[in-house]
């Protein structure tokens, strides 16, 4: 009973995780119709970022986790700017695009911190609560949970409850219909973007303690990002969400109770017979043409 | 023509990393440059057991030359390091291997080895380019020009094994993580065949893919097996660190084992000195003072230590002096020769059955693991963190342990297909 209570720990905390990934992912998606292959990296720099100002210039965890998330919103922006809007209209364009940008990070990341070692990013939460007999979680780890699913509610608020809202998920759903009730497509599309490559910053710095941050980490994290997004939907936010809790669950229990590479390959095997069987994902909506 | 211990350190100490306390050696001939080969993974997750070991030899070439160089036969050389990124990739060390041998004319190549390895074997033995390998598993009899003169892994991990048997007899259950790979596999079969030998059952081996990121659930499925000993095999250096963590987060109280411990003190940061002591693995920080015994065969260690911590603060891994061992062998081995050339110092090494190793006198052995007797095995230390700090708890004899317990690890290895025979 231990192994399953700590099992779903385990898992709990990696589902805000992947969750927070998916929907920034799923957010650029479907507002921009772009499949930003760089999101691992601004995963990436947003653990970067909390290693330079929270391990290297000693600046509160908080503080730095909060200009990690506000730094990669701003690189959000300027990619939506430079990189995807002169491609609006060439989704293949913007998607080489956002490799080409995917490389650059990661030379930057060697330029600015070297290789080697990973970086080293003490805990700033230290010890574990003991949850029951034989079943813990770091702190560090129970910070960056509650955190996670903080921003994951904002989120959803922000998305159902205020016109801004609203106008993204209209431009999401249709965009030239959306354009005719007055949105500003060019504004909406640059939220969507820095909101979504924010998310990805703050995955990244919540978890610059707890994983290896080196300028390759997105890798793994953008296949992760990539089977929930299609198991939930492509385009659908809350599908998303449901996918990373799925996917996360299944993951950690069969890596408990078998083996990690089983479980990754179970995982894309998944998003094999999901894309054959159904397309549209648990909650992907079909659009006619 | 034999070299013993004190031909080398006289063959390389004037010449190496004593720095002013050195009078420059004037040779009789021009001074010409002597490139050296270093062909590692100096990015990506292996980098640790490469780029470390290319700013070793960095300090080290920087002495020597400060010194006045080498001189060998005639000539008086300096040195100069010519590196190449292999990115622990086959296809991109063959590439380095052909540069560096055919276009920088060095004349000697130093790797890793593992993955990289079966890439550029053929191209070694078509030029007959003496190599160096860290990791013996590359040796065959295909591999004539492949020495292995400094690192035995993963065989020098039974002496860790032994030494906890010794001193904790009532740990009886041990589990064992490895990443799955060249350098995870023969280690697991090393540890397996050494918990054997020493009486401790294996409840449980877990091999994980090499770009896991989250070690909760494999920490979580491995304690709950109950283990007395928990063995990190041949883990990359961040794996060891956040494994650690996750085991401390989850209440782990019984005792450790590694090859590897790099940037331990991070570790212990993260952790607790409670926690991490008594962790035994395979690596000496240098200035442990047991490394100034005189039979060590590396000048000043200490100095070394702290030259290459003044130059590269905090990069310190296990090959940071690995590889500049073995550039002191082979200018031992060129002097002994009188030339530079591949086959005159590889003969030269070979010509006797032992060979002065860093850790004292081994001998050339392998063949009834590797089909090939170019492996220096002698004794290798035991390490163990207490209060913090890295010492050297003894130095464990590897022969005697073989001449105990061979059947035992050829059995092992052979299970987990790591024998010369069963690799392609």
């Amino acid at each position: 009973m231990e192994i399953i209570l700590q099992t779903c720990v385990n898992a709990l905390v990696a589902s805000a995780f992947f969750a927070l990934m998916a929907v920034g992912l799923v957010l650029i998606f479907g507002v921009m119709g772009i499949i930003n292959f760089a999101h691992g990296e601004l995963y990436m720099v947003g653990a970067y970022l909390v290693w330079y100002f929270y391990a290297s210039l000693r600046w509160p965890f908080l503080v730095a986790v909060l200009a990690a998330f506000l730094i990669v919103t701003v690189i959000g922006l300027l990619m939506e700017r430079t990189l995807f809007r002169p491609m609006r209209d060439n989704p293949l364009g913007g998607l080489i695009n956002s490799i080409g940008l995917l490389f650059i990070l990661q030379v930057l990341a060697v330029q600015v911190g070297g290789v080697g070692l990973m970086k080293n990013v003490p805990p700033a939460y230290r010890g574990s609560l003991e949850l029951l007999p034989g079943v813990a979680i770091g702190n560090q780890r129970l910070v960056a949970l509650v955190i996670a699913a903080a921003l994951l509610v904002c989120i959803w608020y922000f998305l159902t409850r205020t016109k801004v809202g609203w106008a993204l998920r209209a431009v999401a759903q249709d965009r030239d219909a959306a354009a005719l009730q007055g949105i500003n497509i060019d504004r909406i599309s640059m939220l969507a973007m820095g909101l979504g490559a924010g998310m990805a910053g703050m995955a990244g710095a919540l978890i610059a303690p707890l994983t290896r941050v080196e300028p390759y980490m997105g890798h793994g994290v953008i296949i992760t990002a990539f089977i929930v997004t299609i198991v939930g939907g492509i385009g659908s936010l809350s599908g998303a969400v449901l996918a990373a809790v799925l996917y996360a669950f299944f993951h950690t229990f069969v890596t408990t109770y078998w083996n990690g590479t089983i479980a990754t390959m179970l995982g894309l095997l998944i998003m094999l017979v999901v894309l054959i069987v159904k397309p549209t994902g648990i909650m992907g909506t079909r659009v006619s043409e | 023509m034999g070299i013993t211990r004190r031909d080398l350190l006289t063959a390389t100490a004037g010449t190496a990393v004593l720095g002013s306390t050195v009078i420059p050696r004037i040779g009789l001939g021009a001074t010409k440059t002597l490139k050296i080969g270093f062909l590692a993974p100096l990015t990506g997750e292996v980098s640790a057991w490469g780029l470390p070991g290319l700013y070793g030899c960095e300090v080290l070439v920087k002495n020597i030359n400060a010194a006045g160089g080498v001189q060998i036969g005639e000539d008086t050389y300096t040195l100069e390091i010519a590196s190449f990124d292999d990115e622990y990739l086959p296809d991109k060390a063959l590439q380095g291997f052909k540069k560096i041998v055919s276009e920088e004319g060095a004349k000697f190549v130093m790797m890793l080895g593992g993955d990289p390895w079966p890439g550029v074997q053929r191209f070694a033995n078509q030029s007959k380019m003496l190599a160096t390998t860290l990791l013996p598993s590359d040796l065959s009899p295909d591999t004539p020009y492949l020495l292995a003169p400094c690192e035995v892994h993963p065989i020098y991990n039974v002496t860790g094994v032994e030494y906890l048997a010794r001193n904790f007899p009532d740990a009886k259950r041990a589990v064992i993580c490895a990443q799955n790979d060249s350098l995870g596999i023969p280690s697991v079969a090393t540890y397996e065949a050494a918990f054997e030998a020493a009486g401790i059952e294996v409840v449980d081996v877990n091999i994980f893919d090499p770009a896991t990121t989250d070690f909760a659930p494999l920490v979580t499925s491995l304690m709950a097996k109950k283990p007395d000993i928990f063995c990190y095999d041949t883990a990359y250096a961040d794996f060891v660190n956040l494994i650690a963590q996750q085991l401390h987060i989850q209440g782990y109280k019984g005792l450790q084992i590694s090859c590897t411990c790099d940037n331990y003190p991070q570790i212990v940061e993260k952790t607790s000195k409670e926690f991490m002591e008594g962790f035994i693995f395979q690596f000496p920080d240098f200035d442990d003072p047991k490394l100034n015994e005189p039979f060590i065969n590396f000048p000043e260690p200490n100095k070394f230590f702290a030259d290459y911590n003044a130059a590269h603060p905090g990069t310190w891994t296990a090959v940071s002096w690995e590889y500049p061992s073995i550039v002191l062998q082979w200018i031992a081995g060129a002097k002994l020769a009188g030339s530079v050339e591949p086959m005159q110092v590889l003969e030269a090494m070979k010509s006797k059955p032992s060979w002065p190793h860093i850790f004292g006198e081994a001998d050339w052995w392998g063949q009834d693991l590797w089909g090939i007797n170019n492996a220096l095995v002698g004794k290798w230390p035991v390490v163990v963190i207490r209060d913090g700090k890295a010492t050297i708890a003894e130095f464990g004899d590897i022969p005697a342990w073989w001449a105990k317990n061979k059947d035992v690890l050829i059995k092992r290895m052979r299970e987990r297909n790591q024998m010369w025979d069963q690799r392609a």
